[in-house]
């Protein structure tokens, strides 16, 4: 992953390492950065970004303590190989997302109601259990 | 913040300000300030023109004498610089003004003789990419140029601390931003202990770990930035509130009231410890703060 792929909002209320943290969750959940890949240094991301390198390493600490990243000799940091098990429904309920959105979009053109779209999506994945 | 320490100086210790107090002609400039500041910081210290910021950081540099109280750089009494600690010291004044006849590369050369650890390839690198020629006079140059020629002097002498009064006044934002790269690089790299003043807030949100605020020539906030929005928040109580009959709410920092009558003011708290009980109060609302926020909040 290339340190240019975050984006950073010094003015925001919420804290940078925090801004940090959170789109790295996202891109975990959305499957962006799959397990093994490697993340950008703590100093990359600080120059590329002109921001303090402890900010930057205090979301990678945070992160590796949730269990999605893992430190690896020598590499630096990676996403672990169970980071996409340990994010919540929810979160990998993000990766769907663009998907449900646009079934939500073409029902509502065919006129079709909720009702039937919900119907539909649950037999579905009951037939699938 | 500000607990009486020990004169004992400890070997991590970058700076050290104990109660400094400092008048000019009676007026008062910096009030009993007391700061320490360990190796690798990134501080900012941000306050209103004549906060007294640029005199702390002189006083430090032992160019000024405190009325009463006693800083310490890397270890030794200001006042008493040794000539291998100045060596280790990087400064950038606000307004560079020294020797203005000279050549620049000339200036650069005399310069870089009296520092061991003097970086000509990094002086070289810099005058390149700003595009500054060696052969002009210093006088010559226009604010942001005498600005950039001062940042490449500061930073050559590979300092283990480095102390900036407005570096950026008079930059624009390329160059602006090209300078907090360096100061973020030689943190993560040598873990460079840069200390340097401001009125840019969003360059202090940036490369800070630590921001102090001056204001009224003494310490109001002095907070971790990573953790500015849990231990600061603005209250706003609507007038009239009997909440507000204490005299001082718990963790106070300022206090403004509003054209409609109602309060505002700035509280802190320590990290993970609870608001005060006036935030539950009937009307109160607790708002976050970014830094700027909380920078015109206290300052007007």
């Amino acid at each position: 992953m290339n340190a240019d792929r975050l984006t950073i909002t010094p003015s925001a209320t919420e804290p940078i390492y925090r801004q940090i943290g959170s789109q790295l969750r996202r891109l975990i959940a959305s499957g962006q950065l799959s397990a093994g890949e490697e993340l950008p240094s703590v100093r990359d991301v600080a120059v590329q970004h002109a921001v303090n390198p402890m900010t930057v390493s205090r979301a990678y600490s945070q992160l590796e303590a949730e269990g999605l990243l893992t430190r690896l000799r020598g590499r630096g940091m990676v996403v672990a190989q169970s980071a996409h098990a340990i994010l919540s429904p929810e979160q990998r309920l993000a990766r769907l997302q663009p998907q449900l959105a646009d079934i939500a979009r073409q029902a509502r053109e065919l006129d079709i109601p909720a009702r039937l779209i919900v119907q539909r999506l649950r037999s579905l994945l009951e037939d699938a259990e | 913040m500000s607990a009486v320490r020990s004169s004992e100086t400890s070997a991590d210790s970058s700076i050290r300000c104990e109660r400094i107090t400092k008048r000019y002609a009676g007026q008062m400039v910096l009030r009993g300030v007391s700061l320490e500041m360990t190796r690798g910081t990134v501080l900012g210290l941000i306050g209103r023109n004549g906060a007294g910021k640029t005199t702390l950081i002189r006083i430090l540099l032992g160019l000024e004498q405190p009325d009463e109280g006693r800083a310490f750089v890397l270890g030794e009494p200001s006042l008493g610089l040794t000539d291998a600690t100045k060596q280790r010291v990087g400064y950038v004044p606000q307004q560079p003004d020294a020797f203005a006849w000279m050549r620049i590369g000339d200036m650069l050369e005399f310069v870089g003789r009296q520092y061991p650890r003097w970086d000509s390839d990094f002086v070289a690198l810099s005058l390149a990419r700003w595009q500054i020629s060696v052969d002009r006079r210093l006088e010559t140059l226009s604010p942001g140029e005498r600005q950039r020629i001062a940042l490449i002097r500061g930073l050559a002498v590979n300092p283990d601390l480095l102390l900036l009064d407005e570096p950026a006044s008079a930059l624009d934002p390329v160059a602006r931003r090209d300078l907090l790269r360096e100061i973020v690089a030689r943190a993560a790299e040598t873990g460079t202990t840069v200390f340097f003043s401001t009125h840019i807030v969003s360059d202090l949100e940036r490369v800070a770990s630590r921001v102090v605020f001056l204001h009224d020539h003494r310490i109001v906030v002095d907070a971790a930035l990573d953790d500015l929005a849990d231990t600061h928040a603005r209250l706003t109580v609507p007038a009239g509130s009997p909440a507000l009959s204490a005299s001082q709410v718990a963790g106070e920092v300022s206090r403004r009231r509003q054209t409609d009558g109602s309060v505002t003011l700035v509280i802190a708290r320590a990290g993970g410890a609870e608001w005060p009980e006036i935030v539950a109060a009937p009307g109160a609302r607790l708002d976050a703060l970014n830094l700027e926020d909380l920078f015109i909040e206290i300052a007007r």
